[in-house]
């Protein structure tokens, strides 16, 4: 479907508001509008919180050639999907989630292209499992904010046709303000930039009943990884980039705030954390292989702040093993601000001081459960 | 020949438009005469452009434009001497505020004028004055038109005076124990600090969407319009505007398409807000204050 033409599908939708103010100590004040309530048990941290199951397999990806086996990965998921829910099939695992009237969106990653996105094997499993469940392919969307990202990705091929695929933006541009709901947005004032809101996606508000979340193992530059959280918070919403620039990051509390937002928050009610590949430094991008590595592992569960909280260290062990500064690290000697070339070149140079500790902020506002203690993870292997 | 083909592509049209002053636009493909050279201010060719530290190439680049020029001093005849492609966005800076402009255009821009102009033709007859948050207390001086121009770019809506004005909660003295003209060297800085004293919810226009659009808004206690001048070269998709006070309106005037319905309209808390589908390089919205 024409971007143009989803968006004139969506646009018209009653509008009705309501405000929720928040401004934590120390974190820049926010004004949330939304309409939309939570649900009786909001997808986050959903029916596991704290509990998060780990796949691995050697042979999930071959590590001189960077691709991935399709059968051993369906074997990962349906192991993973069976583990997180206590099901006995593969089909009933799934069915915990997801019933034949859903509306779903896959919220995928494609700022790593070309060597870190969510993987085609993940994505097109996910896909098959869904329509197992019944749902019809006319009911399943995979979303990311730029156009021509997901034509880079081009999951196309991979998936039956009648899968959308769906972009707000064209591109990065500040142009496409169609695809986001101006009912519903995030509005703070970060840097003194004109435009203060953040506006949540028409497809997420006004046309999904649940989401899918498949982010990748990457670093991040202003948030010092970039998971579960970061990829369906700031994939979801407008404006973001304003958020972290010459040096500074707002991060810290936005990436949860974000999240939290309703009904984002309600209907994200699965995480798939793809880890077949990742990358360790100069994330989000991937534009060359020298910072990828393999897990070779994915992680399942509904909370994304245990998740996230476990690819802070894989993140982190990556880095230390390649003698390059910790994401924890603030020191002004490692700051060159903005100078990304400096970066791409440099392990130890940050552009801007990253904020890893936005993973245990967004548990602060009850989106899962940040103390490594308390986190119960299954692994298996395939 | 040539003389014979310039003599037809002189044009010269006048609008009413606005109380302080009628917009008068001509253009020409010739080469501009030292007498009118001599007998107009000249101003920049307006747009976009990098600016190395000063503004973001993607989000906020620099906008060169000349609306604070005309406000500061509308009684002066301008002209714009203008590559390829400006005329349009010239044409309609100039239209919003009521400017009286000579355009020396490149020959193959002459059909974009004269669509715009036939657009200026089509719309409803408008005479409304100023809209202004604050006054801005001109001393002539040079910083003093770059702090309005920093204003104008970010849609801080001022008055231009020549001494304090009691109408206003906000008088800017540059050189004052207020606003010292240290301050006022940084005029980016400067015109946050007045938003910041105006605050966000107090200002009568924001403008959601983009950073690259900068608005007039004219009105009265019946009517107001809205003009919306996209200096960024592309097509706007979707632009939020918020305005103090309860309106209500049906269309935008798009330069170049048409009428488009304006998108969810919303009146509540002693706002309005409103999507424009599309802005290309211009467009006018009127609407009528709810009582």
């Amino acid at each position: 479907m024409e971007r143009r033409a989803f968006v004139r599908l969506l646009a018209g939708a009653p509008l009705a508001r309501t405000f929720q103010i928040s401004a934590p100590a120390g974190t820049p004040a926010v004004r949330v509008v939304s309409n939309y309530k939570a649900a009786a048990m909001p997808g986050i941290p959903g029916p596991y919180p704290g509990r998060v199951v780990s796949v691995k397999s050697d042979k999930c990806v071959d590590v001189a050639t960077g691709k991935a086996n399709d059968e051993i990965v369906r074997e990962m998921m349906a192991s993973g999907m069976r583990a997180l829910t206590g099901a006995g099939t593969t089909r009933d695992a799934w069915r915990r989630f997801f019933d034949p009237s859903d509306i779903v969106g896959i919220k995928v990653n494609c700022g790593g292209y070309p060597y870190c996105v969510s993987a085609y094997e993940i994505v097109a499993e996910v896909v098959r499992r869904l329509l197992d469940t019944g749902i019809p392919e006319s009911q399943i969307y995979v979303y990311e904010r730029f156009q021509n990202q997901l034509d880079e990705v081009n999951y196309a091929p991979h998936l039956p046709a009648g899968v959308r695929i769906v972009a707000a933006e064209r591109a990065n541009r500040n142009v496409d303000n169609s695809g986001y709901d101006p009912a519903v947005y995030l509005e703070a004032d970060l840097f003194g930039e004109e435009d203060t809101r953040s506006n949540m996606m028409r497809l997420v508000s006004q046309r999904l009943t649940k989401i899918i979340n498949i982010p990748n193992m990457k670093d991040h530059g202003a948030t010092g990884a970039t998971g579960c959280l970061k990829n369906i918070a700031y994939g979801s919403f407008s404006n973001v980039g304003r958020t972290h620039q010459r040096g500074k990051s707002y991060t810290l509390s936005l990436v949860g705030q974000l999240a939290a937002v309703e009904p984002l928050r309600s209907r994200t009610v699965l995480q798939i954390l793809d880890g077949l590949r990742g990358v360790w430094h100069g994330g989000p991008f991937a534009r060359t292989t020298r910072y990828v590595f393999y897990p070779r592992q994915i992680m399942f569960g509904t909370d994304p702040v245990a998740i996230d909280r476990l690819l802070l260290d894989i993140i982190d062990n990556e880095r230390r093993a390649h003698g390059a500064i910790s994401i924890w690290d603030r020191s002004p000697a490692s700051l060159k601000m903005d100078d990304t070339r400096a970066r791409d070149a440099d392990p130890n140079v940050n552009i801007i001081i990253r904020e890893p500790g936005h993973v245990e902020y967004a548990s602060s506002l009850g989106l899962g459960v940040y103390d490594r203690s308390k986190i119960k993870v299954q692994d298996l292997s395939v | 020949m040539m003389s014979l083909l310039v003599a037809m592509l002189m044009w010269s049209c006048v609008w009413p438009q606005g109380v302080a002053s009628r917009a008068k636009i001509s253009f020409t493909t010739d080469s501009l005469t030292s007498a009118e050279l001599a007998s107009r201010e000249a101003l920049p060719s307006p747009g976009i452009t990098a600016r190395a530290g000063l503004a973001s190439p993607t989000r906020s680049p620099w906008i060169v434009a000349n609306g604070w020029r005309v406000t500061r001093r509308p009684g002066t005849k301008y002209v714009y001497s203008l590559g390829a492609g400006k005329a349009g966005l010239a044409a309609a800076e100039a239209f919003a505020y009521g400017a009286d402009a000579l355009l020396k255009i490149a020959p193959e821009d002459v059909g974009v004028l004269r669509t715009i102009m036939a657009f200026f033709d089509g719309l409803p007859a408008s005479d409304l004055p100023n809209v202004a948050d604050f006054a801005v207390v001109d001393d002539g001086s040079a910083v003093t038109g770059e702090v309005m121009n920093l204003l104008a770019r970010r849609n801080l809506l001022f008055e231009v005076v020549k001494a304090p004005s009691d109408r206003f909660r906000i008088n800017i003295v540059v050189g004052s124990r207020e606003f010292p003209a240290r301050e006022a060297a940084d005029p980016s800085a400067f015109a946050l600090k007045v938003r910041r004293q105006l605050t966000d919810e107090q200002r009568t226009l924001r403008v959601y969407g983009s950073e690259v659009v900068i608005a007039r808004f004219t009105g009265d206690a019946g009517r107001a319009r809205l003009h919306l001048i996209n200096y960024g070269g592309r097509e706007i998709e979707g632009l939020r505007i918020r305005l103090r006070g309860a309106y209500r309106g049906r269309e935008a005037h798009v330069a170049g398409v048409g009428q488009v319905p304006l998108q969810d309209l919303v009146v509540a808390g002693g706002t309005t807000e409103f999507s424009l589908p599309r802005l290309t390089t211009y467009a006018v919205v009127d609407l009528e204050a709810v009582r």
